[in-house]
């Protein structure tokens, strides 16, 4: 018995744009964010919000804000987004530093907000609660497969939340972040390349997907699932998070013109392409399935 | 106006196919509802550890976690005892999900999915290889997350997806499986999640104000609902759950365990730690869960509370289980399982999940142990020290996590 395909290059699910942004950082530049202020037209943070936030977060709700800020007239409520964030190894610095100064000066030094600042949901936990978003929020991911993992989660929830019939979520805040390298910490969790020529970067790229996709840009990004067989994983280096954030980005900057694809650690292909008549299928029944 | 989803197609039933658990009250399904249904305890004095609060420390721990069955995994009895604690941990638990489910022969020729709450495994992961002498906190390695990792094990060649909720993380990973089984992007879907302990997470949370301290007599520590609660206790352990659509668990045979009916999830936007006093949110993730399920509330049976035992947390779980369930909260039995169990952080709701399989099996409700003086403020049907033995076809499974995530399952006997 060898596997065969299974539903070819049926588009399982799909959502539209509605906006996004880019947002990049030297590492000695997210100490500031911090503090600044919200662009024109977005809500402000609440004081010190990102106080004892994962730089990682820092990032990412400024890449949030600016995707608000960028959003086409009229701009939606977002009180009933979801939001699903997929960092890449966050709260790196702040478990060295805790375990540092738990070294020196025991229990009583760990920072009690490692766990819920800089663990893997706290970007998406953020996001949800400084904007008032009330649809799920959630963390994806924490790895090198990031941009798979978390589109993929939000295209499902998205698509999920669109059958349930108390009536689901109207979009969701994607966030996919990642450092270009990641920073060397000294002993004391401190990075060691700070303010120097090759400081390294923190880019998140946020979009607001949306369940409608004639509400969107005129883009879609979807989901194939071509089968067992079909498709193979890339050849050669694998990229970086932050090389598939750049490479999505650039494509969604494009505008109609933009395309970009990305091939999953498993077999599915993810795809941002001109929105058009998605082929829904209930293809539920695996040929493999049956076989076995 | 175009949705790109399927919506407006009802759902076909997504059943529980099979189990795996490594808990504080022990392994596998049976195991673990026995310890349930008994009001056994699971906590117990630990080793202080290099970072401990105090002399005496108590957690909930699991003795043995087991190696995968034989023809689940390439792994080898050796190259398991090389992995790490929390590796074994999901591994097993994987491992004898897919063997329980009858899968382990087919797993590689069919598209499996693997979706695992772990909500701090890189945490994890630094520290307890920081605490063994090594420097990745300081300079990661790119090895691939626990997910990948565990998906190879197995040889699954669907999706693996790691997400995180916090306390509710693995209640997300049976939310996200479920849509992929329903959707028909996967076969089956392996979901739930685990979490170990470690010093600096047990200092974390003592530091919080949210861990008990109720050192000397540690079996009484875990006490939800109780006026004398201060405080959640640790616990390790997790567990994975199959899922796949009624149907196709019917046509190769499988046994159904229950039917993951409705999902229900909401955030409550209003603070990245403290518990949410407004019960508004989290009502309405059980109400969606209860639709989802196309569900009255007087039709429930039982509600396994997230109730871990802090002082403003189970108050607000009993002023949302009374606003979404209205009259019905006088007589739908409610307990939390965290009172035996430890508060399994990451694991936690895919273990609740396994109790509310056990009360559907069993028919009777498991007990919230230590429940002498239930607070007023937590006014509830509650099942204190002993289990209840009735009918029970239809329950619901609470998990709230940091950064104000609400999630409600319904699990019923499949029809």
């Amino acid at each position: 018995m060898s596997p065969r395909s299974h539903s070819v290059e049926a588009v399982h699910a799909a959502c539209g744009i509605g906006s996004h942004a880019l947002v990049e950082a030297r590492l000695s530049e997210i100490g500031p964010l911090r503090d600044r202020a919200t662009p024109a037209d977005t809500p402000p943070l609440p004081p010190r919000f990102l106080r004892h936030a994962d730089e990682q977060t820092v990032v990412g709700v400024r890449a949030v804000l600016e995707a608000m800020a960028a959003h086409p007239a009229p701009r939606p409520s977002f009180a009933g987004y979801g939001v699903v964030a997929a960092p890449c190894r966050a709260g790196r610095f702040a478990t060295a530093q805790s375990l540092a100064q738990a070294r020196v000066g025991g229990g009583v030094a760990v920072s009690p907000h490692v766990v819920p600042q800089c663990s893997l949901h706290a970007l998406a936990g953020a996001v949800s609660v400084a904007f008032g978003m009330h649809g799920p929020n959630l963390g994806s991911s924490g790895g090198n497969h990031a941009v798979a993992e978390g589109l993929f989660t939000a295209l499902s929830l998205l698509a999920d939340e669109a059958a349930a019939p108390a009536g689901g979520v109207p979009g969701m805040w994607l966030v996919l972040c990642g450092w270009d390298r990641e920073p060397a910490l000294d002993e004391q969790g401190r990075p060691t390349a700070a303010a120097s020529a090759d400081e390294p970067i923190c880019r998140a790229l946020a979009v607001a997907i949306t369940a409608d996709i004639e509400a969107g840009n005129g883009m879609q990004l979807a989901i194939h699932l071509p089968g067992l067989a079909a498709v193979r994983p890339a050849a050669g280096p694998r990229p970086t998070v932050t090389d598939d954030i750049l490479a999505l980005a650039r494509a969604l900057a494009a505008g109609r013109g933009g395309f970009w694809s990305h091939r999953c650690p498993w077999p599915a292909e993810l795809l941002l392409e001109p929105a058009r008549a998605a082929r829904l299928r209930d293809d539920t029944a695996s040929p493999a399935r049956e076989a076995a | 106006m175009r949705l790109a989803s399927p919506t407006g197609v009802a759902r076909p039933p997504i059943v529980i196919t099979g189990i795996g658990a490594v808990t504080p009250l022990g392994n596998g399904f049976d195991t673990v509802a026995d310890a349930l249904l008994a009001g056994r305890s699971g906590v117990r004095s630990i080793d202080p550890g290099p970072f401990a609060r105090e002399s005496r420390q108590f957690a909930a721990v699991v003795e043995r976690i087991p190696p995968p069955p034989a023809g689940t995994t390439a792994v080898d009895a050796g190259a398991f005892a090389g992995l790490s604690r929390y590796e074994q941990l999901c591994a097993s638990c994987v491992a004898h999900a897919i063997a329980d489910a009858g899968l382990a022969a087919d797993a590689p020729r069919l598209r499996i999915g693997l979706v695992l709450g772990l909500g701090a495994e890189h945490l994890k992961t630094w520290e307890l290889d920081s605490l063994s002498g090594g420097t990745e906190v300081l300079q990661p390695a790119d090895d691939d997350t626990l997910v990948h990792r565990v998906a190879g094990m197995m040889r699954l060649h669907g999706p693996a997806v790691t997400v995180a909720a916090a306390c509710a993380s693995s209640g997300y990973a049976l939310a996200l499986g479920r849509s992929w089984v329903a959707a028909g992007w996967v076969d089956a879907c392996v979901v739930g999640g685990c979490d170990v302990l470690s010093p600096t997470a047990v200092a974390a949370f003592y530091n919080l104000r949210a861990l008990s301290r109720r050192s000397d007599d540690p079996a009484k520590a875990s006490r939800p609902f109780d006026s004398g609660r201060d405080g959640f206790v640790m616990g390790e352990g997790g567990g994975c759950l199959v899922l796949e659509r009624l149907e196709t668990a019917r046509q190769r045979g499988g046994r159904v365990r229950g039917e993951l009916a409705g999902v229900g999830m909401s955030s409550d936007a209003a603070h990245m730690v403290t518990p949410c006093s407004d019960p508004t949110q989290a009502a309405r993730a059980i109400a969606r869960a209860l639709a989802d399920a196309a569900v009255a509330p007087e039709q429930l049976d039982y509600v396994n509370a997230h109730a871990a035992g802090t002082p403003v947390g189970d108050a607000a779980e009993a002023a949302a289980i009374r606003l979404a369930l209205g009259t019905a909260a006088d007589r739908v039995p409610v307990s939390s399982t965290k009172s035996m169990s430890g508060h399994l952080i990451s694991g936690a709701a895919a273990f609740e999940a396994v109790a509310c399989l056990a009360a559907l099996h069993r028919q009777s409700v498991p007990p919230t142990l230590n429940l002498d003086d239930p607070d007023p403020a937590c006014h509830l049907d509650h099942v204190p020290h002993t289990a209840r033995a009735r009918p029970v076809r239809i329950t619901a499974s609470n998990s709230f996590g940091f950064g104000g995530a609400n999630l409600c399952l319904v699990i019923r006997h499949a029809a």
